[in-house]
C-alpha cells in the first residue's frame, strides 16, 4: 500500500514557473498563446489543451485588460489568479456561426477556480471561487457565477446561466443545492493553518487555492 | 450528498436536545454529558440524515453557545430573484404573478435545462445593414436534448416577451385570448346573464361549450373560479358593515383578517345571526365548472393506443408542468423558470441572526455570519500510508496511492486524524468511538492518543510571520516514509501552530462472515451477523461515528462580565478567565469495504 513519497509522476521540472508565478506544464498543449492571459500562480497541469488560437476575429473591444488601446493580440482566453487546471483539462473558447463565419468570444476565468481532471469547458464566463469537479462538460456560452461548486461528470448545457452559490450536478445539469455559508472558508478564519483543509490538506473547495499551487511542483 | 472519501460531517443534536427534558442549559451541562457518554451516536440511524452536515453547513450562534444546522435556523427571504437572468422580482410582483420569471425564461419540459431563443430564419447572407440576422420567426429550443417549441406547433413573432406571446399561443399555434382579455370577455358574459336572468340555466350551457375539444387551460379555470368565489364571498357577507361588497384583495392582509372575521362570527354569534346562506356553487363554464367530458378520455385512450409509452410523460416531467392535467408529449409546455431566493438566517431558540448576504443580488458578501467552522475544531482525516493525493491527477492514473473506496477487510490501517483549532485560545480535546462500529459490518476503530490538547489560532501575522515553521511541521507529517514516527498509544502524531494529529487505527469489518472465525464478538452475536448478513446498500461504507469534546480557557467577553454572573459567572471567572466546553458527535467516512477477505 505504501509506495515512495514521490508524488510527482513526471520526470523533474515538470512546471515551467513564469516571473508572476504561473506554473504551466511542459507536457501541456498551449495554443495561441498570445491570446491566453493568466493572472499569476496559476496552474495549467499536463495534458490541459488551451486553446488560445480560437480567437475573435474582429478586435477585442478596447475595454480588455490590455491597458493601451494598441494593435494588441485578441484575448481569447483570460484565467485569473490561483486558478488551477487539472490534468487532461480542454479549455475552448465559444463559437458562434453568424454571417456564414464561425465567430470566437473571448472566455474569462475568475480567481480561485478549481478545475478537476479531463473537464471541457467552452463557457463564456466562470467567475471566482468556482469549484469544477473532475469528468464534467461545460458547453459554450455557460455563466458560471461566483461560489459554485460543479460536482464531478456534469454537463452543463449551453448558455446555462448558474447562480452564485449553487450546488449543480446532473445531465443536464440541475441546480441541486446551496453552497454553506461557510463555502470557501478554511478553519481557523483569518488565520487558517497549514493543515485548515478538508483533507489536512490547507486549502478548501472554493478558498484560496495558493496552498494547493505551492504544493504543486 | 455524495461526498468522495474521506469525508467528515458534524452532527448538530437540535433534535435530540429539543426531546430531552427542557430543564435549565447549564445547570444540565454536565448530566446530558454522562447521557451522551452512554448513548452512542449511529451514523446508520435513519435519522441521522437529518442531523450530519459538512462543517460550511453550520452556523454558530454566540448567544445560545451552539451550533446550528439547517434545521435550528429559522429562514428569512431578503428577496426573490430570476436563477436564469438574474433579475430582482419584487414581492409585490410575486404576489401578483407568481413565483417564476415571467421574463424570457424557460426550462426544458424534457430534460429541464434552461432553453433558448433562436430564429427560424437560417442566419441571412452577410448584408452592411443587418442586424445580426434576428429576423422571426422565433421559437424557444433545448441545447441539451435538442426539444423546441416547435414540436408543439409554437412560434414566436418577436424574440422578447415571450411571457406574454405563450400565454396567447395554445399548442398547435392556434391563438387565444389572453387571460386579461378573457376576463373582460366573462365579466361581460355576466353582466348579461345578471340582465336577463329569466333566460332558462340550460341555454348557458351551449353545445359548444359542453363539448370543448379540449379542456380549458389552467390559468383559465382559475381565474374563473376565483372571480366567481369572489362574488360569491362578497354577496355573502352584506351583513360586514367593513367589507366594501366589492372586489376583496386576497392578498392584502387586512382584507384577510376581514374574511376571517367573517368565519369566526359565523361560529361564535351563531345563535345571534342567522345561519349565513350556503354558497351556491359554480355552475356554468364562466364561473369554473368543467363538465365531464367523455370524449376527452376516449381521445386519451385513442393517443395511447395510437403513439404508445413514448408519447407519455415521466412523473418527473408531469410534475413540472403547470397543469395537473398533462398527459402527453404533445401537452407538454415550457416551463417557467422557478425564481431562487435570497435568505438570512436566525436562531430558532433565540432569534438572533446569525447570516444576513446583502441584498443586492450580483453581490456575495455577507453583512453578518456567524459560520460554525470558526468555533468547533475542524477535523480531517486521512490514510497515513500516503502522500495527500494531488486533485489535479486524474483517479484512474493511481497516483492517489491510497484507495479509499477499497479498504481491505481485516487488515489493520492507519488514519491520520487531524484537528485545526479556530479559536484564540488552547483547547483540550477529549475524542470517544465506540470499539465497533454499528451496523452489519462490523469494524474496530482505535483512537490511538483520545487526549491531547491543540494550540491557540493566533493571529493572522504570527501565522505569516512563522509560516515557515508550520511549513516545516506540516511537511514532516506529510512525509512518513523518511524517518517518521512510530505509531504509539497514548502519543500524538505530529502538531503544528493550531493541530495536531493523532493516529486512527481500523480494522475493516467483513462483508461476509467467515465461517468459524467470530471475529472477537461474542458467539451470539457473530450469530445474528450470520443470520443477516444480507447486505444493503452502503452498507459496506465505513464511517465512524467520533464523540468530540473540546474544553478550554478564554477571556470573558466585557459585556458578559456586565451581563452578571447569573448566566456563565458561575463556571469558575477567576481571574477574568472562564472555563468553556462544547461537545459533539461527528462521522468519520474514511471508505469502502471490498468484499471477501
Ligand atoms: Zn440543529
Ligand atoms: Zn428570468
Ligand atoms: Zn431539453
Ligand atoms: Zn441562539
Amino acid at each position: 500500500m505504501s509506495r515512495p513519497a514521490t508524488r510527482k509522476a513526471a520526470p523533474k521540472g515538470e512546471y515551467i514557473e513564469t516571473d508572476s508565478g504561473n506554473k504551466v506544464s511542459r507536457r501541456a498543449a498551449i495554443t495561441g498563446t498570445a491570446n491566453i492571459t493568466l493572472g499569476g500562480r496559476t496552474v495549467i497541469s499536463a495534458d490541459v489543451h488551451l486553446r488560445g488560437d480560437l480567437h475573435p476575429s474582429r478586435p477585442a473591444p478596447s475595454s480588455s485588460n490590455n491597458g493601451p488601446a494598441r494593435d494588441a493580440p485578441p484575448t481569447s482566453i483570460s484565467i485569473g489568479r490561483c486558478t488551477v487546471v487539472s490534468a487532461g483539462c480542454v479549455v475552448r473558447p465559444p463559437s458562434r456561426v453568424s454571417r456564414g463565419a464561425v465567430h470566437y468570444y473571448p472566455m474569462k476565468i475568475g480567481d480561485n477556480v478549481f478545475i478537476g481532471p479531463n473537464t471541457t469547458i467552452s463557457a463564456i464566463s466562470i467567475s471566482s471561487h468556482v469549484h469544477i469537479g473532475a469528468g464534467c462538460v461545460i458547453h459554450p456560452f455557460a455563466i458560471i457565477k461566483d461560489n459554485v461548486k460543479i460536482l464531478p461528470n456534469t454537463v452543463v448545457p449551453a448558455h446555462m446561466v448558474i447562480p452564485s452559490g449553487s450546488v449543480v450536478a446532473g445531465r443536464p445539469a440541475r441546480v441541486v443545492g446551496e453552497v454553506g455559508e461557510g463555502w470557501g472558508v478554511s478553519a481557523g478564519g483569518a488565520g487558517g493553518g497549514a493543515l485548515g483543509g478538508a483533507g489536512g490538506q490547507g486549502w478548501v473547495e472554493g478558498g484560496d487555492l495558493r496552498e494547493l499551487v505551492r504544493g504543486i511542483r | 450528498m455524495a461526498q468522495p472519501f474521506p469525508y467528515t460531517y458534524y452532527s448538530c443534536d437540535c433534535y435530540d436536545s429539543a426531546t430531552l427534558a427542557p430543564t435549565s442549559k447549564r445547570a444540565s451541562h454536565p448530566a446530558r454529558a454522562e447521557e451522551e457518554d452512554e448513548r452512542t451516536f449511529d451514523p446508520r440511524n435513519p435519522r441521522s440524515n437529518y442531523s450530519l452536515y459538512p462543517l460550511e453547513h453550520l452556523l454558530y450562534c454566540e448567544d445560545c453557545r451552539q451550533i446550528r444546522c439547517p434545521r435550528c435556523v429559522s429562514e428569512e427571504t431578503l428577496n426573490w430573484f430570476c436563477p436564469s437572468c438574474l433579475f430582482e422580482v419584487p414581492s409585490s410582483m410575486i404576489k401578483s404573478e407568481g413565483n417564476r420569471c415571467t421574463r424570457n425564461c424557460y426550462n426544458c419540459p424534457i430534460c429541464t435545462s434552461s432553453m433558448t431563443v433562436s430564429s427560424l430564419e437560417p442566419p441571412k447572407v452577410p448584408t452592411a445593414d443587418d442586424t445580426g440576422g434576428l429576423a422571426g420567426p422565433f421559437f424557444l429550443s433545448c441545447p441539451y436534448c435538442h426539444w423546441s417549441t416547435l414540436d408543439i406547433g409554437i412560434e414566436f413573432e418577436k424574440h422578447t416577451g415571450i411571457t406574454q406571446q405563450l400565454a396567447r399561443i395554445r399548442n398547435g399555434g392556434k391563438v387565444v385570448p389572453t387571460p386579461k382579455e378573457r376576463e373582460k370577455e366573462r365579466d361581460k358574459k355576466r353582466d348579461a346573464e345578471a340582465r336577463d336572468e329569466s333566460v332558462a340555466k340550460a341555454d348557458e350551457l351551449s353545445p359548444e361549450d359542453l363539448n370543448p375539444s379540449e379542456p380549458p387551460p389552467q390559468e383559465e379555470l382559475f381565474s374563473n373560479l376565483f372571480a366567481f368565489y369572489k362574488s360569491q364571498l362578497s354577496l355573502a357577507a352584506p351583513s360586514n358593515p367593513f367589507s366594501p361588497h366589492h372586489d376583496i384583495n386576497f392578498s392584502s392582509p387586512s382584507s384577510f383578517s376581514r374574511i376571517m372575521n367573517l368565519y369566526s362570527s359565523t361560529s361564535s354569534k351563531k345563535q345571534k345571526k342567522d345561519k349565513p346562506a350556503p354558497m351556491r356553487e359554480a355552475c356554468s363554464i364562466t364561473e369554473g365548472l368543467v363538465p365531464y367530458n367523455p370524449s376527452l378520455d376516449a381521445a386519451a385512450v385513442e393517443a395511447l393506443k395510437t403513439h404508445g409509452w413514448s408519447h407519455t410523460l415521466s412523473p418527473t416531467q408531469k410534475l413540472h408542468q403547470t397543469s395537473p392535467n398533462t398527459r402527453f408529449i404533445n401537452e407538454l409546455r415550457p416551463i417557467p423558470t422557478l425564481l431562487r431566493t435570497k435568505r438570512g438566517k436566525r436562531c430558532r431558540t433565540c432569534r438572533h441572526i446569525l447570516s444576513k448576504p446583502e441584498s443586492k443580488i450580483t453581490s456575495t458578501r455577507y453583512k453578518i455570519k456567524l459560520l460554525g467552522l470558526n468555533h468547533i475544531p475542524r477535523l480531517s482525516v486521512r490514510a497515513l500510508s500516503s502522500p495527500i493525493p494531488l486533485p489535479t491527477m486524474a483517479a484512474s492514473t493511481g497516483s492517489q496511492g491510497f484507495d479509499y473506496a477499497r479498504l481491505s477487510p481485516g487488515l489493520p490501517t492507519h488514519f491520520l486524524l487531524t484537528l485545526s483549532n479556530p479559536l484564540f485560545d488552547p483547547i483540550r480535546i477529549t475524542l470517544a468511538t465506540p470499539s465497533t462500529t454499528a451496523g452489519k459490518v462490523q469494524s474496530r476503530v482505535t483512537i490511538m492518543c483520545p487526549q491531547f490538547e491543540v494550540g491557540a489560532n493566533t493571529d493572522v501575522w504570527d501565522d505569516a510571520l512563522s509560516s515557515g515553521l508550520t511549513k516545516r511541521g506540516a511537511t514532516a507529517s506529510t512525509d512518513p516514509g523518511s524517518g517518521t514516527p512510530q505509531v504509539e498509544a497514548g502519543k500524538i502524531w505530529d502538531r503544528g501552530r493550531n493541530w495536531t494529529s493523532v493516529i486512527l487505527e481500523v480494522v475493516p469489518g467483513f462483508l461476509k462472515p467467515i465461517p468459524g472465525f467470530d471475529f472477537g464478538l461474542g458467539g451470539e452475536l457473530a450469530k445474528k451477523v450470520d443470520d443477516e448478513h444480507e447486505l444493503d446498500e452502503d452498507d459496506d461504507v465505513l464511517e465512524i461515528p467520533v464523540f468530540v469534546r473540546i474544553e478550554y480557557e478564554s477571556e470573558v467577553a466585557a459585556e458578559d462580565r456586565a451581563a452578571a454572573g447569573a448566566e456563565h459567572g458561575r463556571a469558575g471567572a477567576a481571574g477574568g478567565k472562564e472555563k468553556r466546553e462544547e461537545a459533539f458527535w461527528c462521522v468519520l467516512g474514511v471508505g469502502r469495504i471490498v468484499g471477501g477477505p
